[in-house]
């Protein structure tokens, strides 16, 4: 019996509280849930952080918070593609040179292949203690999270005639919309590739190509499926909830699949790289109440502390059943390329 | 001839720089694996296909245009002239991204007019977009050949029966032949190189596979595939080194008188490519402009941006001296010259991931302003040394040998006389130089110092995040301060053709 369904069998049975991978509150006392940024020190000295992928303004109003906040801290910032910074930091670390005290991104792999390398500090226990469970990383800490979802249109689709099993889209007649060149759908393939293995991920690419329709980004995807043009979509949730946000009528609405790729959670996360005392200090802010609170209000991302709302707009999280991903393994991303490049999908 | 020795050893030295991220990329793809699941002869295939396709199209836009534009007399003939090459200040991924969003279900032409229009991707999109931003490529360097042409042979035709059309066929344009063939072969290098269009209207050439290797962490498998780009590239450049304007005696410049139907032909031709590659990003990013303001932008991007490629266009120009001049001198200039455009088929993020690794050998450059301008110059040499050349090649040996024959040193000889006449084409290189420096972003992403940010890095930031609106204000001023540098490119341009048809 492995653990998953062991789990289940305990909630079944009433031994545990709710324990679905994001519900994990309530066993934890005080000591580990969100601080304030009030209770926090003063950060101090020069601290330069390596930050992969920005989402526009929201991580930059973080950061010049934290900077208005922390008059004495001398901030570095450098902005790059996630996976640039990480290749970068690895060349950085092959010749010795240290420039970053931290690596935040909004992607896993990359802090995994960074972490591979045996270039990150471990966490302070207090931090990983903070942190929701199955996210609490020895080598980094997860700061928001993303789930995988089904954006469809109620005016074409009803919710009981979408399947709850990602594989079951591919035999289906609904019209798709995806974004195979996207880095979240990517990572979501390189899931599927590991939970369903090599065969059945060719066969879903091929099976559902012939009714899908691409786009450029998941955020047009979201839209495509409120405009009617695809009946449902493959997207992070957070698209839905913005396009929501904007547009309160827009006929759009979330679904999500059981326990396979189509409902992984990805995380984004910050990674200790030297022992500068203000890196750390770092890490602290982005974990307080105050920041979650803004990621999960302002980007409906998913908080990563303990104790802190998720984003409105989502079903209860105690139906939401995640795949277990091991979130570093999806940096192995290149089989996943050539099984879309072969399946004439990218 | 000392000046010709120093050349030749800053040339040689140069070579040796351009050649230093071959030599990295060779050790980071060895031993790597290329497995591309049999797509690899299509990836080929896709990245011919646009190149070809391109020049087709921009030799087919710009002779005409050329002919046009330099042999009829057209009113306001410099405005008409100044709106073909303005489709330069418009880097090609903006263009790009502007059909992207205009055209197709959901773009903004669909939401402004109702109208459904078929959406610009793929081999047909790109093929589109290149062709526009890239045609005045060959306007500019045909105009140049036409320009030193003999009037009197095409007289001579025509008064042996020959018609107009004929006499434009048979006898001018086989003369401005390897003028064309030049320009045509600078589209294809473009195309060879451009990462951006590719990337957005979704074709897997090398450099979008390159982009997306680097991205899976394939480091290696990147580095490979830029390798066999580079091999691409050094076909071109051998095309392209056969390739040589001849030079005839100036005589009577040529005028044409052309049917006014044809006048207002040419005149709607110029018309619709200034609407669809001006005027439609213009009103794209205006649209967003008035529905998302002016957020998030800092003018110090401008300032950085114009600093950094202030300095690249000014340290460029001053390679390209050497190198144009060893160039015209000798064989082994001559290869010098030739390892020297190899920059310019280096994919910016491939270029940029060498230096980083040559950077970090050499610690006092990793991550300085100083790293970032080298990496401009490596890759935009070859615009600099076409310009400063083709009026040394022109007229400035003979000229200079005339005046050391007269007595003159030769500091004088070059300070009186090789300088003043390959000043436009300095000029026009040093614009050419800082207008690609503006708009470049992979490298300038890996390389620049850490806070540093460009008007390109943060158009960036803001389209990564989607939020394209923000993206208008960068946008705008992009195009605004390239169009002053194509305006100064087209004076150094005509400054040229003024003199060698004097």
């Amino acid at each position: 019996m492995d653990r998953r369904t062991l789990l289940k069998s305990a909630l079944a049975l009433g031994l545990l509280g709710p324990t679905r991978l994001l519900a994990g509150d309530a066993a934890t006392g005080d000591a580990a849930t969100a601080r304030s940024v009030e209770e926090l020190p003063a950060l101090q000295g020069k601290l330069t952080v390596y930050l992969g992928r920005g989402e526009g303004g929201l991580y930059d109003t973080l950061v010049t918070a934290i900077r208005k906040r922390n008059p004495k801290l001398d901030l570095q910032v450098r902005r790059g593609p996630s996976a640039s910074l990480a290749n970068t930091l690895v060349a950085e670390h092959q010749a010795g040179v240290q420039r970053a005290d931290l690596f935040w991104s909004i992607d896993s792999s990359s802090l995994g292949l960074v972490a591979d390398q045996g270039m990150t500090h471990p966490l302070p226990e207090t931090i990983r203690a903070r942190i929701r469970d199955p996210f609490q990383y020895r080598h980094w800490a997860a700061v928001s999270g993303r789930i995988r979802s089904v954006p469809y249109n109620p005016r074409r689709v009803s919710a009981d005639q979408l399947p709850d099993d990602i594989m079951a889209f591919a035999d289906s007649d609904l019209k798709i919309g995806w974004a195979p060149a996207y880095g979240a759908f990517q990572s979501f393939v390189t899931a599927m590739r590991l939970l369903e293995g090599e065969q059945r991920t060719r066969q879903w690419l091929l099976g559902v190509k012939p009714h899908a329709t691409s786009y450029a980004g998941e955020f047009g995807v979201v839209m495509a499926v409120e405009r009617g043009e695809v009946d449902v979509g493959f997207a992070n949730h957070y698209y839905t909830l913005r396009l929501k946000q904007g547009m309160p009528d827009a006929s759009v609405q979330l679904a999500f699949t059981d326990d396979d790729a189509g409902c992984l959670v990805n995380a984004s996360g910050v990674a200790l790289l030297s022992d500068n005392p203000a890196a750390v200090g770092f890490v602290r802010y982005l974990l307080t109440r105050e920041v979650q609170e803004y990621l999960a209000t302002q980007a409906f991302e998913l908080p990563m502390v303990r104790g802190v709302a998720m984003p409105a707009g989502l079903p209860p999280m105690n139906r939401i059943d995640p795949p277990e991903v091991e979130l570093t393994r999806l940096a192995d991303l290149r089989p996943t390329l050539a099984l879309m490049r072969e399946t004439g999908v990218l | 001839m000392i000046f010709r020795r120093i050349s030749w050893w800053l040339s040689g030295l140069i070579a040796a720089v351009v050649l230093s991220p071959i030599a990295v990329l060779c050790a980071l793809g060895l031993g790597a694996d290329l497995d591309f699941g049999g797509s690899l002869p299509r990836i080929l295939g896709n990245t011919l296909a646009l190149a070809a396709l391109t020049m087709v199209g921009a030799v087919l836009l710009g002779v005409p245009l050329a002919l046009v534009t330099r042999y009829a007399s057209l009113p306001g003939q410099r405005f008409w002239v100044a709106l073909l090459c303005a489709p330069l200040a418009v880097p090609s991924y903006l263009g790009a991204f502007a059909f992207f969003a205009a055209f197709g279900p959901g773009g903004e032409m669909t939401a402004l007019t109702g109208i459904a229009t078929p959406s610009v991707q793929g081999l047909a999109g790109a093929t589109l977009v290149m062709t526009l931003y890239t045609f005045p490529f060959v306007l500019l360097s045909t105009r140049a050949a036409l320009a030193g042409l003999d009037a009197s042979v095409v007289d001579a035709a025509r008064t042996l029966g020959m018609s107009l059309p004929m006499a434009l066929l048979r006898v001018v344009l086989p003369r401005a032949r390897n003028g064309i063939a030049a320009g045509a072969l600078l589209v294809a290098l473009y195309t060879l190189s451009d990462f951006g269009t590719p990337a957005i209207m979704r074709l897997d050439t090398f450099t979008r596979v390159i982009y997306v290797e680097y991205n899976a962490f394939g480091l290696g498998q990147a580095a490979l595939l830029s390798l066999q780009l580079l091999g691409l590239v050094a076909l071109v450049l051998l095309l392209e080194a056969r390739t040589r304007t001849p030079r005839e005696r100036p005589g009577r410049p040529l005028s044409l008188h052309l049917s006014p139907a044809v006048k207002v032909l040419s005149l709607l031709a110029a018309v619709a490519i200034g609407l669809a590659a001006l005027a439609l990003p213009v009103a794209v990013f205006t649209l967003w402009l008035l529905r998302d303001g002016f957020t998030g932008f800092d003018p110090s991007y401008l300032l950085n941006s114009v600093y950094a490629s202030l300095l690249a266009a000014a340290g460029t120009v001053l390679l390209a001296l050497p190198v144009a001049l060893a160039a015209s001198a000798g064989r082994s200039g001559r290869l010098f010259e030739r390892i020297a455009y190899l920059g310019f088929g280096l994919p910016g993020i491939v270029l940029g991931t060498a230096l980083v690794y040559i950077g970090l050998q050499l610690e006092f450059l990793y991550q300085t302003l100083a790293l970032l301008v080298i990496a401009y110059m490596i890759r935009f040499l070859p615009l600099a040394v076409g310009a400063v050349r083709a009026p040394l090649a022109r007229n400035g040996r003979d000229l200079s040998g005339a005046a050391r024959s007269l007595g003159a040193s030769p500091l004088e000889a070059f300070r009186r006389v090789s300088l003043p006449l390959s000043l436009p084409g300095i000029v026009a290189g040093a614009a050419l130089v800082f207008l690609e420096a503006m708009r470049e972003l992979p490298a300038t992403l890996l390389l620049r110092p850490t806070g540093f940010e460009t008007v390109g890095t943060y158009l960036w930031r803001v389209y990564d995040a989607g939020y394209f609106g923000r993206g208008a204000v960068p946008g705008l001023l992009l195009m605004l301060v390239s169009g002053l540098a194509v305006m100064l490119m087209i004076a150094g341009e005509e400054r040229l053709a003024h003199r060698s048809t004097r």
